[in-house]
């Protein structure tokens, strides 16, 4: 603790020998940290959609003939592993949902002489248990034919599964490409000091205390970075999400101050991280160079 | 203090520096290192701080035995090591008492004691109106004055001065070996190399270690080698 301000005092003598480079660092990680950052809001929305689709995953059961009483049959299909809500949708019901969809030219059903809708079942379930409850449904006397929806569903899946691997993606080059920039800094800062890091060698001082000063600059530079990033990410989700409520209101957007709190955090400590990583791996090279 | 049994440095393109050299240095002794220019002197100063290693042979310092495989331990004995370099190896940038506190702060020495210990040094070195110079802006005498201060405030157990008085003219030169000389106590070595040996008539040494193409004789002076 004695030598804390002795590192801090050289963790800004090693910036400003190099400011041009290490603004431009602080910038290029900033940036990147920024695209991280804006990747894991697009996945964290995108999640949030595809759970709620998942969630509100739903297939239609048609009946063979009007049954009398349609709901023993609703029992039964209540009481199927994955299902977890089923309705009952009228012949009424079902023509003013379809005008509903119609809109303006909703006057095309009218051309009809009398309702085409039939009643059916509206069933919800778990997306991940579809094919045992379409086969269970099917079995079920009364039943006729079981619309799955199941080509929406795969893509919704597909979609939300190619975000994943893009987020993984990303979150790899970012980190490669912080560590890669970091390091070098730290190689160039102990380029610009080896004479001072030779003289400490011979004076015996531990690899631990020549390091430090070049972890903390690692550590101030991507920390840096990540703050920017976060400032920056704030700012638009602040933006989009008061942009997109108003004009979009149907998205079903996770809450904005727990997907803020979960980025920020993500930016900040991933970026501690990888500023000390990045650090470590350019002091290796202080033990190839400055051997002695 | 210093052991060499059988000790050669032969450097990689074939150049013999040190050959057989055999050395018994104790604690608490005042030794210079004569010979001229390219004998071996800084190669010996190089093996006793750790710089390079025997390329046959012994060499022991402080207990500590100087191997390559063993780097880790050479460089926790440096701290107990004052080195004087012939090119003084002061961090440029910083003020001398900054420099001589920096051979102190990975030391276990309290920060308010370290001040006063590099303050006390270099008051000895005659410097203690330089304090607060950078050094960067001092005379060669200064600097090399500084780089003694360094050396020394730390008390260390073995003073390693290589060609101090370098370029310095003959009065500036006595001074910094006189200077040198005071710092040998009973528990404090002082090994100091020079090629000027018409400039240490007068010195107390225990002994005179004269190297010539590598080899290494005795000369003794207080009879404690």
């Amino acid at each position: 603790m004695k030598n804390i301000g002795y590192f801090l005092r050289e963790a800004g003598k090693i910036i400003r020998y190099n400011s041009v480079s290490n603004i431009f660092s602080f910038l290029g990680t900033g940036l990147i940290l920024f695209l991280l950052g804006l990747v894991v809001a697009v996945w964290g929305i995108s999640s949030q959609l595809v759970v709620l689709l998942q969630q509100e995953a739903e297939i239609s059961a048609y009946f063979d003939k009007l049954p009398e009483n349609p709901e023993d049959i609703i029992n039964s299909i209540k009481s199927i592993d994955g299902v977890w809500n089923v309705s009952y949708v009228g012949a009424e019901e079902a023509r003013s949902r379809m005008e509903n969809i119609l809109g303006d030219e909703s006057h095309i059903l009218d051309l009809f002489e009398k309702n085409p809708f039939e009643p059916y079942l509206e069933i919800r379930i778990h997306l991940d248990k579809i094919d045992p409850v379409l086969q269970s449904i099917r079995n079920i006397k009364g039943i006729d034919y079981v619309r799955d929806n199941r080509e929406v569903l795969e893509q919704i899946k597909g979609i939300s599964r190619a975000l994943e691997i893009l987020g993984y993606l990303v979150i790899a080059a970012v980190s490669i490409t912080t560590l890669v920039i970091i390091s070098h800094m730290i190689r160039q800062g102990i380029y610009h000091n080896r004479e001072q890091i030779k003289t400490l060698r011979l004076l015996g001082a531990p690899d631990r205390f020549i390091g430090f000063p070049f972890v903390l600059v690692g550590f101030l530079l991507t920390f840096g970075g990540g703050l920017l990033a976060s400032a920056l990410i704030t700012v638009l989700i602040n933006r989009g999400y008061a942009q997109l409520g108003g004009a979009m209101p149907f998205i079903p957007l996770p809450p904005k101050d727990r997907l803020l709190l979960g980025i920020v955090t993500l930016l900040l400590s991933g970026s501690a991280a990888l500023g000390i990583l990045g650090s470590l791996f350019g002091l290796s090279s202080i033990n190839k160079e400055n051997q002695g | 203090m210093i052991k060499a049994r059988n000790v050669s440095l032969v450097y990689r393109d074939g150049t013999v520096a040190l050959d057989d050299v055999n050395l018994d240095l104790h604690a608490g002794g005042l030794y210079y290192v004569i010979g001229p220019s390219g004998s071996g002197k800084t190669s010996l100063m190089k093996l006793l701080i750790g710089i390079e290693f025997p390329t046959t042979g012994f060499l022991e310092v402080m207990g500590q035995p100087m191997r390559k495989r063993e780097t880790a331990k050479i460089r926790k004995l440096r701290r107990d090591i004052g080195p004087v370099f012939q090119e003084f190896k002061l961090i440029s940038g910083r003020t001398a008492i900054e420099n001589v506190i920096m051979g102190m702060r990975f030391l276990d020495i309290p920060m308010n004691k370290a001040k006063e210990l590099a303050k006390n040094a270099l008051v000895r070195v005659g410097l203690e109106h330089k304090a607060f110079t950078l050094v960067d802006r001092l005379s060669y005498g200064e600097a090399q004055r500084v780089a003694i201060a360094r050396a020394v405030a730390r008390r260390p157990a073995l003073i390693l001065a290589d060609e101090p008085t370098g370029n310095l003219d003959h009065d500036n030169a006595v001074k910094i070996f006189r200077l040198l000389e005071s710092f040998k106590d009973r528990n404090t070595t002082v090994l100091i190399t020079t090629h000027a040996t018409h400039l240490i008539g007068g010195c107390n040494a225990d002994a005179l270690l004269c190297v010539e193409k590598g080899k290494i004789s005795i000369e003794r002076r207080g009879g404690r080698t």
